[in-house]
């Protein structure tokens, strides 16, 4: 079956040499009129299988067997959520591991295995990492930028060389040119012998092409000015000036004109605790304590008594 | 804590001489101020000597205390401290001649309240006083910036309270006497006449506590002395122990001789005030009426650049310490 064929119209490629088979997510080929004839409102079924389809998701077909083109989207669909690269595993093994669900996953649905049960574990898998597809998708999508960026740049490259050596074969020719008129020239109204003129011309000819080629200098920035390298969009940050480093001192406790009271320590053990209200429950779900009130009317009624007038 | 506080630094004295000085003092110039146009011997006659002031500050301390009892809602003792300490500082530098103690009395207790967050609007205030509310109420506001200025904006107050209740936990938790409760009936009676005195102007509050607490004791015939000498003062030291049992003394002896002035006196007293007191500071008077208005003319009136600036000023001057105008 060397010959494409549309399975509605039955037209092929034979009699219609521009026919264009188109492929859905089901994985059935139809052609391109056939296409624009079913999805005139846009979405449809699939002749084939029934399934409802859109014709937005219409694609060319790019291999001649649907089924390729089929797990081609499922697989795109399931790599989508499963996203996870080698660094997200702890051992080869599991990584390993992971490939070959995925590819379970991917031939289950191709080919129509446990289709219920294979989506019920892809969002069983969805629910389970969501956090790490999202942290994914984010990485995957600053990856592309950034590949895209490189392209770019290689593009811009390729350009500048291409139109830099056109300039120097030009310069060639023009030069070629140039000697030949000489050498006739020379030859015409030169009083020498022709051979020797002939030997001179060639030798400085060979001279001229060991002259070393001016290098191309380096583009490195666009004609704007802007620089290709990403890292020149990201400011260095200044760098912090430290000082001495911070050293803890007790804080001084000022004459307290009175005996030193108890300690924070000693209210608990000697049991001054017993002579004041107890917190209750609300009290002590902000934080308050009995013991600091305690400590401040012990402190208070101790402070001063030495005073003298 | 008291050792550190600008109570002990501005406002605690050595004895009751240098108040006696400093009451004297602020007698006298008044007298000189206001006195030039009477005779020397008329003099005696028209204005209040020191000790008919003195008289007349005790009449309004007991006042003061009715006032605060009487305060609905209750007061916590601690305002009633405050407004007393706010009371007798006033006094110490001013005349009852220049301010009439029944308004900067008011004035202490509005005061005390803000100070020790006893939340009362002035509306609420001036509902426990007896007369024309509106007026009261102006006064108060009038005389609060005054009395903090008088105060030197020293607003912190170390009553005795707290320390009364700190050496109770601590009898209760290092001494075997029996039921320390019952002293408190006594140790609030005591407080309740301390403030009758100048001992808060004189000791550390927690001195006035452990007065009040030996007093207490005392009273119950119980004997506390071995707690003072045997645990708070057992590394002090006898040269401190003597200042304290020294202090102790002096503070019961002072409560014990606060009597209430004789009614006839002070209301003599009164009739000599209402004459020789100053009437710019007289929210009755035609003068105080008069300059009232002036101040507030004078903010009607549009003033331009630099100007503006010292006539205001010297409108707060006047507000506040009229005396010095």
């Amino acid at each position: 079956m060397d010959d494409q064929a549309c399975p509605r119209c039955k037209t092929t490629k034979y009699r219609n040499p521009s026919l264009k088979l188109m492929v859905n997510v089901c994985g059935h080929a139809l052609c391109e009129s056939c296409v624009d004839l079913l999805f005139l409102k846009g979405s449809g079924s699939c002749p084939d299988c029934n399934v409802p389809l859109r014709r937005s998701n219409f694609r060319v077909q790019l291999f001649e067997d649907p089924m390729v083109e089929k797990e081609i989207d499922i697989r795109k669909r399931v790599l989508k959520d499963y996203n996870k690269k080698e660094e997200d595993f702890a051992s080869l093994r599991e990584y390993n591991d992971y490939l070959e669900e995925i590819e379970t996953i991917v031939y289950n649905l191709t080919n129509n295995i446990d289709i219920v049960g294979t989506n019920k574990r892809i969002e069983q898998y969805k629910k389970d990492n969501k956090e790490i597809i999202m942290k994914n998708k984010a990485k995957i999508g600053r990856e592309e930028v950034e590949l895209e960026e490189i392209l770019e740049i290689e593009k811009q490259m390729e350009e500048l060389r291409r139109a830099e050596i056109s300039r120097l074969e030009q310069e060639a020719k023009k030069q070629k040119i140039r000697e030949k008129e000489a050498l006739i020239d020379e030859l015409m109204f030169a009083e020498g012998d022709a051979k020797d003129i002939l030997n001179t011309f060639a030798q400085n000819k060979a001279n001229k092409q060991e002259e070393v080629l001016p290098a191309v200098p380096k583009v490195t920035q666009f004609s704007t000015g802007v620089k290709f390298t990403r890292v020149s969009t990201q400011p260095t940050l200044p760098l912090i000036e430290e000082g001495p480093l911070y050293k803890y001192e007790p804080p001084v406790v000022p004459d307290r004109c009175g005996p030193d009271p108890p300690s924070i320590e000693d209210i608990v053990a000697l049991g001054y605790l017993k002579h004041v209200r107890a917190e209750n429950e609300t009290e002590k779900a902000g934080g308050y304590k009995s013991t600091l009130p305690c400590l401040r009317a012990l402190q208070d009624a101790l402070t001063g008594l030495y005073h003298a007038s | 804590m008291f050792s550190t506080s600008s109570q002990r630094k501005f406002w605690t004295f050595s004895d009751e001489g240098e108040l006696a000085v400093l009451r004297d003092k602020h007698n006298l110039n008044y007298i000189a101020k206001h006195g030039t146009h009477i005779d020397e011997y008329q003099r005696y006659n028209f204005f209040l000597s020191p000790d008919e002031e003195r008289l007349l500050l005790k009449q309004y301390e007991l006042h003061l205390k009715e006032f605060c009892k009487r305060f609905s809602p209750p007061m916590p003792k601690g305002v009633v401290g405050t407004a007393f300490h706010y009371f007798k500082r006033f006094y110490l530098y001013n005349s009852t001649m220049d301010y009439h103690p029944k308004e900067i009395l008011a004035t202490c207790v509005y005061l005390a309240c803000k100070v020790e967050e006893f939340n009362v609007s002035i509306g609420q205030f001036v509902a426990n006083i007896k007369g024309d509310r509106d007026k009261a109420s102006d006064i108060i506001l009038n005389n609060e910036l005054l009395l903090m200025q008088q105060l030197n904006y020293h607003l912190t107050i170390h009553n005795p309270f707290r320390p009364v209740e700190g050496f109770l936990i601590d009898i209760k938790t290092r001494c075997s006497l029996a039921n320390p409760e019952r002293l408190r009936s006594g140790i609030d009676e005591f407080l309740e006449k301390v403030f009758l005195t100048d001992a808060c102007l004189l000791y550390a509050p927690s001195q006035i506590a452990l007065a009040a607490v030996l007093h207490a004791a005392s009273k119950e015939q119980e004997n506390l002395d071995s707690y003072v000498t045997d645990m708070l003062f057992r590394e002090a030291g006898q040269d401190k122990l003597a200042v304290l049992i020294e202090a102790v003394r002096k503070i019961r002896s002072l409560v014990k001789m606060v009597e209430s002035p004789a009614r006839e006196k002070v209301r003599v007293i009164e009739k000599k005030l209402d004459r020789c007191r100053n009437q710019e500071n007289n929210p009755d008077s035609e003068i105080y009426k008069r300059r009232m208005r002036e101040l507030l003319d004078e903010d009607d009136i549009p003033h331009t650049g630099s100007s503006r600036m010292s006539l205001d000023t010297s409108g707060i001057t006047q507000v506040l310490s009229p005396s010095a105008s």
